[in-house]
């Protein structure tokens, strides 16, 4: 064979190569199409995967009771990575690719927050149930955007009953050290917004990027402070990191972690029992949740993905999907407008409690406080869920 | 006051070995090929990766771990080395660029495919701390600073005396002339790029005791580090990169410690800026070689 004819035989099949993957993806034209936008590849790759799974999880059992009057429910994954630029041109694709009805996501608050006016624009509906920014929904409902929603607690209320959970149990001396992010950064301004009541104060403020793995100079600064605990509102793969560094610089068993960032998750308990001990946070929600639907969700879900247990993503998006398609039945429609207006009057029955949206349409749903004790996470109260929207 | 300070350079000192084993394989990479190779963390990911399969799976010890990654990291850098890393020579630095850049994309988004894009959890290695006075540190990091001494004087002597070694100093002086008188070119730039990478994968595993996690883009953020110690210690030269990679782990400890933590990882970038802008050619030498 002479290189000409190898090279046109190469082209040739190139090209065949790429107009089969650029085929439309086959939707049948009553599916119901949801774009389900998370971070599947990065640093935030395994909250992608978990909400990707619980969201499928979602559609399966829909699908198998008989879809939403006959019609199926079809999820388009959407990677993210869990950066704005990303997100934006994957919600971009959706909509004007994909075609979707609705658009699930995402998990990283910045995402989330650059989503926001480009489903408004669509005139699509963006149902978010992981960002805790405070300001996604300060600036939907009757804050601005109608078409956005969020079915999970913000971090206003998180940041107010970790600081008053801490502060009762004789903590008020924090050393912050959050993710560099809208997530990590805007829990501790809500924090601050109440240290001042509550008689605590910030020692010092660190911020660590996606990624990191070397706390021991900012930990060796703590440990010569006069901090008495530590504020992280920070990646449930980076815990484990900080929690061994602390066993290492002599912190672990002396300044307990408080904040967000599974904590709870059985690996990293298991990464450093000691710097977890003590460990104060509040979750939206944890396998550990006592009551039947919750259990039934973590029996499921383990039977369907290997044994593997799920994080409080998995079950959002799970919530979520059913939540949603409860108001496209009530709707009785695909269009926006329609399932806005039944979201807004939804009473979803959640194995959380009863999920209603207020004006901002914000989730009024409960938080779980939690603490390590002795290697265990245990459930000690929960807050409720309801905002006092204030003056910006 | 005292002890602060102690414990800040032992930090930056414990960070700086890292990037020390990993830089000196760029920078003698590029004195053979006059290219930056930007592929060269994700060779640090893979061998950490290897070390972390064949413990997870089939439960091999730390130190057999630490072997089989590096092999398996040599062996995939060998096939790059044959089929790209060897047309490189002589070719103009955008080929490189973009060569090097290519292999990164295509190792990291490899690995994300074969194995996921979560976070894996490497649970092996000596992470029990040891105290000295109010001090901690995990034996594994006391380890990788006594590891990188010994790859510096490993290296020394390889340089200095062997065949091999004296073969790569000409290549890196003179390509034309070691054609001349009968060097083979291409080999010493395979078996030095075998080497390089090999101890970015060195590397990689040494540090994955202490940094917990493993994932496909780790890598990226290293390729990032190593630039700037590079350019300090002089592109090509193994004894500055030593040094530079010192100064900045202990500059970047004393940022963390003093400024706040979101401002470390300015330092490397403001040190490259700063000598590209007055020392292109590196902290040790006053005229530039290349």
């Amino acid at each position: 064979m002479t290189v000409k004819t190898e090279r046109a035989i190469l082209r040739a099949g190139t090209l065949a190569l790429f107009s089969v993957l650029a085929l439309p993806n086959l939707v049948k034209a009553q599916d119901i199409v949801v774009g389900l936008v998370s971070p599947n590849s990065g640093a935030n790759a395994r909250y992608g995967a978990f909400a990707q799974r619980g969201a499928a999880m979602a559609a399966e059992e829909i699908n198998v009771g008989g879809g939403i009057d006959g019609r199926m429910i079809k999820i388009i994954p959407a990677d993210s990575i869990c950066t704005p630029v990303e997100g934006v041109s994957a919600t971009q694709r959706l909509i004007s690719q994909d075609e979707v009805d609705f658009i699930i996501g995402d998990i990283c608050s910045s995402v989330t927050l650059a989503m926001q006016p480009l489903v408004e624009d669509a005139g699509k509906l963006l149902v978010n149930a992981a960002s805790s920014n405070p300001e996604i929904t300060y600036k939907a409902g009757v804050g601005g955007y109608q078409h956005s929603f969020r079915n999970y607690p913000t971090d206003e209320i998180r940041a107010k009953a970790v600081a008053e959970y801490a502060v009762e149990k004789g903590y008020s001396k924090f050393a912050v050290l959050s993710v560099d992010s809208d997530y990590g950064r805007g829990a501790i301004t809500y924090t601050r917004k109440y240290l001042d009541e509550l008689g605590a104060e910030f020692v010092s403020e660190d911020y660590y990027k996606e990624g990191e793995v070397d706390f021991r100079s900012v930990l060796t600064k703590i440990r010569n402070s006069e901090a008495d605990s530590i504020m992280v509102y920070g990646l449930a793969d980076t815990t484990p990191i900080i929690a061994r560094q602390m066993i290492e610089t002599g912190l672990a068993g002396k300044l307990p972690l408080l904040g967000n960032g599974e904590f709870s998750a059985e690996a990293t308990i298991q990464a450093a029992p000691k710097a977890m001990e003590g460990a104060i946070e509040a979750a939206a929600w944890l396998p550990g949740y006592d009551s039947e639907g919750s259990m039934a969700f973590v029996a499921d879900y383990k039977a369907k993905y290997d044994g593997e247990e799920p994080n409080n993503h998995a079950y959002g998006h799970w919530e979520t999907m059913h939540m949603l398609a409860e108001a496209v039945d009530a709707a009785d429609s695909t269009d926006a407008e329609a399932v806005i207006a039944a979201l807004q009057g939804i009473q979803f029955a959640s194995p959380m409690g009863t999920i209603t949206f207020d004006d901002h349409h914000q989730a009024i749903r409960p938080l779980l406080m939690l603490e390590i004790r002795e290697g265990e996470p245990v459930i000690t109260g929960s807050v409720a869920g309801e905002v006092t929207y204030s003056e910006q | 006051m005292m002890t602060i300070f102690l414990e800040q350079i032992l930090n930056g000192i414990s960070t700086g070995a890292v990037y020390a084993i990993v830089a000196v394989g760029m920078t003698m990479i590029f004195g053979v090929l006059r290219a930056i190779n930007f592929a060269h963390g994700e060779y640090y990911m893979l061998g950490t990766f290897g070390g972390w399969f064949v413990i997870s799976t089939i439960g091999l010890p730390y130190p057999a771990a630490v072997i089989v990654g590096v092999v398996v990291t040599m062996a995939i850098a060998y096939v790059i080395g044959r089929f790209v890393m060897q047309r490189m020579i002589g070719m103009p630095e955008e080929g490189s660029v973009v060569a090097t850049l290519g292999i990164a994309l295509i190792l990291q988004n490899t690995v994300i495919l074969v194995f996921g894009g979560g976070y894996k959890f490497f649970s092996a290695g000596y992470i029990e701390p040891v105290f000295f006075g109010d001090i901690g540190i995990a034996q594994q990091r006391l380890l990788i600073i006594a590891l990188c001494i010994a790859v510096f004087v490993g290296l020394e002597l390889l340089v200095t005396y062997s065949r091999m070694g004296k073969a790569m100093r000409a290549v890196s002086q003179n390509v034309e002339a070691c054609a001349v008188v009968g060097i083979d070119v291409r080999t010493v730039v395979l078996s030095t790029f075998v080497l390089g990478t090999g101890l970015a994968a060195f590397s990689g595993i040494l540090t994955a005791p202490v940094n917990v996690s493993v994932y496909g883009g780790m890598g990226e953020i290293i390729t990032f580090k190593t630039l700037p110690i590079i350019v300090m210690g002089g592109l090509g030269n193994v004894r500055g990169t030593l040094v530079a990679a010192m100064i900045l782990g202990i500059a970047e400890s004393f940022v963390a410690g003093n400024f706040g933590l979101q401002y470390r990882d300015s330092v490397g970038f403001v040190t490259l800026i700063l000598m590209l802008l007055w020392r292109p050619h590196g902290l040790f030498s006053a005229r530039a070689r290349f």
